[in-house]
């Protein structure tokens, strides 16, 4: 009897009320949820939703007796998947997110199949789904109008903080030193139609502090998670220009992709005209991103042919105030510079003078400064700290001379990095914090003073080893590393392109899309999505058709189908009436080279089609398979 | 889902009154009988999509935007795939097997299925829902269980040929009233039955009795073995034990038959089935028994097809 005849159904008066269970796919699901949920902040009004959620649908499933319920669950793991989407954009994140929604797909395909569906058929099953849904689903992404976030809902930071890993806008003895511990990634940037800038000048803005009381620096003007921009914004992004997007933007020289942090401000080059219309450059240097700021950023740069705005700003009382009195000693020696000579440039040139001659030393490993005079305590008595302390001395020391200062944080170098595929990128990582100083100079304005180069052992020393790595040209050839740093980097790669790619479709891609297909006609875009939906609707069922006859036909008959039509090419055709054992004795006879695998193959295919079913059918199957594939290929060799 | 609920997707329900019910010998399943409508499910899944949707807005992050739309394209493809399922689905009906009264009955269908069917559920309203996982190609034996209240010649109720599959989105039915009856005796029940008076034809049968010709049930002597016999009647295994070759006489027991009708003091309906109980009793028994009922005598006799006409004439009896 053919195959495709037997009756699945043998036994009618067994079958029973309809059964529910989703088996353990369900449970397959939630594992993966539960992954995907790593590095969630539970805090944030999203990532408490997606949590909450997360447990919910587990107690729900627990609970869960008939289909209905387990129905529900599966709808639960979908839209939980689809929140954590919102906050976890990386490629492994969302390769775990769409993982877990095939698997809670195939939970629900399982409930109307039956128990009697192994998980490989229902796995694929579920991809065909998807596969057939896509070109309808990438339609309406890419064709069905954007909306801008509702921001009466509260700070779009908040309701999407993720990690806050990274930066703080108070800056204290000791916290950049811990960051340097942490090799979690922190941004990566990529430079199109160019190499990155000499490692001298690598040096990524992020927070300008300028308040300083004596014993940490703070940042007043940053814009924390939630905060839109304020009123302290110098100007505004290129792409208020319908003509600039974001990422794909030809001249586009910095591709940035900013892990979440919780901060507004975001890393930059302190050159450059922001291309996106969430970009924002403030009067101090700050790069200001006023979407959300708990997710992922991308964002790009151009080339900009005149000096930053922000380096000529003229330094206000801020930049000058000082808590007189908290550290004498320092205070004193400033006060000495102050006589000696007038302007920045002096004061700078003095402090250096005096930095290099005290011997100072680069350590992460310091001691707690006092609470009293503490710089007086780091320059006079432990004469040793980290980039952190030192930038926070010398703008001391400059507003103590009466030079208007301030200390920046941020990055500095960086690893570059050529993956194999996707373009060259900088890699940024929280170990690559740094803090410096900036200086104002009259008639030259913001100047980068970089104490901790004036230091014994510090990274920016020159003559270091440690900052020749970083210095040379292309960080890859002197920095170590193994094949799992080298597989670590082509993953980065990869994840760099999928930020571009992925994050980079917004509201004004989509707007140049139309432009594009539509020119001025941009009035038919609703009849172009519906036409559009209707053919994918078409293609999709086509396409869902094709793959279930494709994977559930008559393999036994296709495999003997392929193996002659290459023996029809050889000129080897089965008589009339002649069966499959004596067509291949006789081929046996034509080709003798092809006796042991041939006669294999028609056992197999004949045990296949005759035997007893269960478990051992399906490694027949395959010895089946790869015997017709050595069959056919010896036949190919010797066509004659 | 247990047996005695209510069949799934109530919202489905009070669109099939309002549908009319296919007649027929054969149900084809096409454009013209064949009903779709979301889901409960589908309704939450909807709803699941546009709440992603908004998140998406809201975070400006493409992840739940792409997802809603994935989303919502399933469910404009699970409208067409659920409506595949049934389309060109053929059922006729089997021959059905007689059943008693109040008691569980299997009616026979035939499914031809084109191409494939999956997730595939029935019931005979009312009643719980049935399924099988997936059907092939070919034809398929169904047997629908269901219990008749009443005897004589009877339909179960309409059917209802539904599913959900692939993905529970949508229901996708079909009601018709199958056409072929049933014979349904009369439930057993034990009670009295009358014992009719058989003058006329005890004196026939007396005779035949002292005839006592030789019966084929069961044997009641030996003989030695003659040239002729059949060897059926040899009894072989005295021969085994060395005891000589002999013949097996068989004789009918000389039971005393008896022509049952209703007890003409109850309702005639409880007495048929005090009868129908008393049938099969008897039948159980091995005994000789006949039927008198109005119009209709049925001679005293054995075996299943006797049994079976004297249960019909119980089920068809008016």
């Amino acid at each position: 009897m053919p195959l495709n005849t037997v009756p699945l159904n043998t036994g009618p008066l067994n079958a029973g009320p309809v059964k529910a269970g989703g088996g353990w796919l369900p449970w397959l699901a939630m594992g993966l949820l539960t992954a995907a949920a790593w590095g969630v902040a539970p805090f944030s009004v999203l990532g408490a939703l997606s949590l909450t959620l997360l447990v919910l649908t587990a107690l729900k499933l627990r609970e869960a007796q008939q289909r209905r319920e387990f129905r529900l669950v599966s709808l639960l793991q979908l839209v939980t998947a689809g929140l954590f989407g919102a906050q976890q954009a990386e490629l492994g994140s969302t390769l775990l997110q769409g993982l877990a929604v095939l698997v809670a797909l195939a939970g629900l395909l399982k409930l109307e199949l039956g128990g009697g569906t192994n998980l490989g058929t229902l796995l694929r099953r579920s991809g065909q789904l998807v596969l057939a849904a896509l070109p309808m689903a990438l339609v309406l992404f890419l064709l069905f109008p954007r909306l801008g976030p509702f921001s009466n809902l509260g700070g779009l930071g908040q309701f999407g903080a993720a990690a806050t890993t990274g930066l703080s806008t108070t800056l204290e003895p000791g916290t950049i030193a811990n960051l340097t511990m942490d090799r979690s990634p922190a941004a990566r940037v990529a430079f199109p139609g160019g190499g990155p800038p000499p490692a001298s000048q690598r040096l990524w803005r992020v927070l300008v502090h300028e308040h300083f009381d004596g014993q940490s620096w703070r940042s007043l003007n940053a814009g924390t998670a939630g905060s839109d921009a304020t009123g302290t914004d110098t100007d505004g992004a290129a792409g208020a220009d319908p003509n600039l997007a974001s990422s794909q933007t030809p001249g586009a020289t910095q591709v940035w992709l900013s892990e979440p942090n919780g901060l507004a401000e975001v890393p930059w080059s302190g050159e450059g005209l922001p291309l996106d219309r969430h970009l924002r450059r403030d009067g101090q240097g700050q790069l200001r991103y006023s979407g959300s700021v708990g997710v992922r950023k991308l964002y790009s740069l151009a080339a900009e042919s005149s000096p930053a705005a922000w380096r000529r700003q003229a330094a206000t009382a801020q930049d000058l105030q000082m808590a007189a009195g908290t550290n004498p000693r320092l205070e004193t020696l400033a006060a000495g510079w102050r006589r000696q000579g007038s302007g920045g440039a002096k004061a700078v040139a003095l402090a250096e003078e005096w930095f290099r001659q005290q011997g100072f030393r680069y350590s992460l490993t310091n001691p707690l400064l006092p609470q009293t005079a503490p710089l007086d305590a780091l320059l006079f008595e432990q004469r040793q700290g980290f980039c952190g302390h030192y930038a926070s001395a010398l703008s001391a020391l400059m507003r103590a001379a009466g030079v208007p200062a301030r200390v920046v944080s941020g990055y500095r170098g960086g690893t570059w990095v050529e993956p194999l595929g996707g373009s060259a990128f900088l890699d940024l990582r929280q170990s690559d914090a740094h803090a410096w100083s900036e200086v104002w100079i009259d008639g030259e304005g913001w100047r980068t003073v970089d104490p901790t180069a004036w230091v014994l052992g510090g990274p920016t020393t020159v003559g270091n080893p440690a900052a020749d790595s970083v210095h040379s040209p292309l960080g890859t050839a002197a920095d170590p590393s193994g094949p799992l740093d080298w597989l670590a980097r082509q993953w980065w790669g990869l994840d760099l392109a999928w930020g571009e790619w992925w994050l980079g479709f917004d509201q004004r891609s989509q707007e140049m899309l139309l432009q594009r297909l539509l020119g001025p006609y941009r009035e038919w875009a609703g009849a172009l999505l519906l036409v559009a939906v209707a053919l994918t609707l078409a293609l999709g069922l086509a396409v869902y058709g094709w793959l279930r006859r494709r994977g559930e036909g008559d393999h036994l008959q296709q495999e003997l189908n392929q193996l002659l039509r290459s023996c029809a090419r050889s000129g080897l055709v089965p008589q009339p009436g002649e069966t499959l054992g004596q067509f291949g004795r006789r081929l046996r006879l034509a080709r003798p080279l092809l006796g042991p695998e041939l006669e294999d193959f028609v056992d197999l295919l004949q045990q296949q089609r005759y035997g007893r079913p269960g478990p051992p059918q399906r490694q027949g199957m395959d010895r089946l398979r790869r015997c017709g594939q050595s069959l056919r290929r010896q036949l190919r060799r010797s066509p004659s | 889902m247990g047996s005695g609920t209510p069949p799934s997707h109530p919202q489905a329900q009070p669109l099939s009154r309002w549908l009319p019910l296919q007649q027929g010998e054969v149900l084809k399943l096409g454009l013209r009988n064949l009903y779709i409508v979301p889901t409960g499910f589908g309704w939450l899944w909807l709803g699941g999509a546009l709440f992603l949707q908004l998140v998406g807005i809201q975070t400006q992050s493409n992840g739940p935007v792409l997802l809603s739309f994935v989303m919502l394209a399933l469910e404009l493809l699970s409208l067409h795939l659920t409506h595949g399922q049934l389309e060109g689905l053929e059922v006729r009906c089997g021959q059905p097997e007689p059943a008693f009264a109040g008691e569980t009955a299997a009616y026979p269908l035939i499914v031809r299925v084109q191409s494939a069917c999956e997730g595939l559920e029935w019931c005979l309203t009312p009643g719980p829902l049935h399924g099988v996982a997936s059907l092939g190609p070919g034809e398929h034996p169904l047997a629908l269980e269901w219990t008749p209240q009443r005897r004589g010649l009877q339909r179960p109720g309409p059917l209802r040929l539904q599913t959900t599959a692939p993905l529970g989105l949508f229901v996708c039915w079909s009601r018709w009233q199958v056409p072929a009856e049933q014979l349904i005796y009369p439930a057993p029940k034990p009670g009295p039955v009358r014992q009719v008076p058989m003058a006329d034809w005890r004196e026939k049968t007396a005779a035949a009795g002292a005839l006592a010709g030789e019966g084929s049930e069961e044997w009641q002597d030996l003989r030695p073995h003659r040239r002729g016999d059949s060897s059926s009647r040899m009894a072989w295994k005295l021969l085994a034990q060395g005891r000589g070759a002999q013949t097996k006489r068989f004789q009918d027991p000389r039971l005393e038959p008896s022509l049952l009708a209703p007890d003409p003091a109850l309702p005639h309906e409880e007495a048929l089935e005090h009868l129908s109980d008393r049938l099969c009793l008897l039948h159980r028994q091995g005994q000789s028994y006949g039927l008198a009922l109005t119009g209709l005598q049925i001679a005293p006799d054995r075996g299943s097809s006797h049994r079976d006409r004297c249960l019909e004439a119980l089920a068809l009896c008016r």
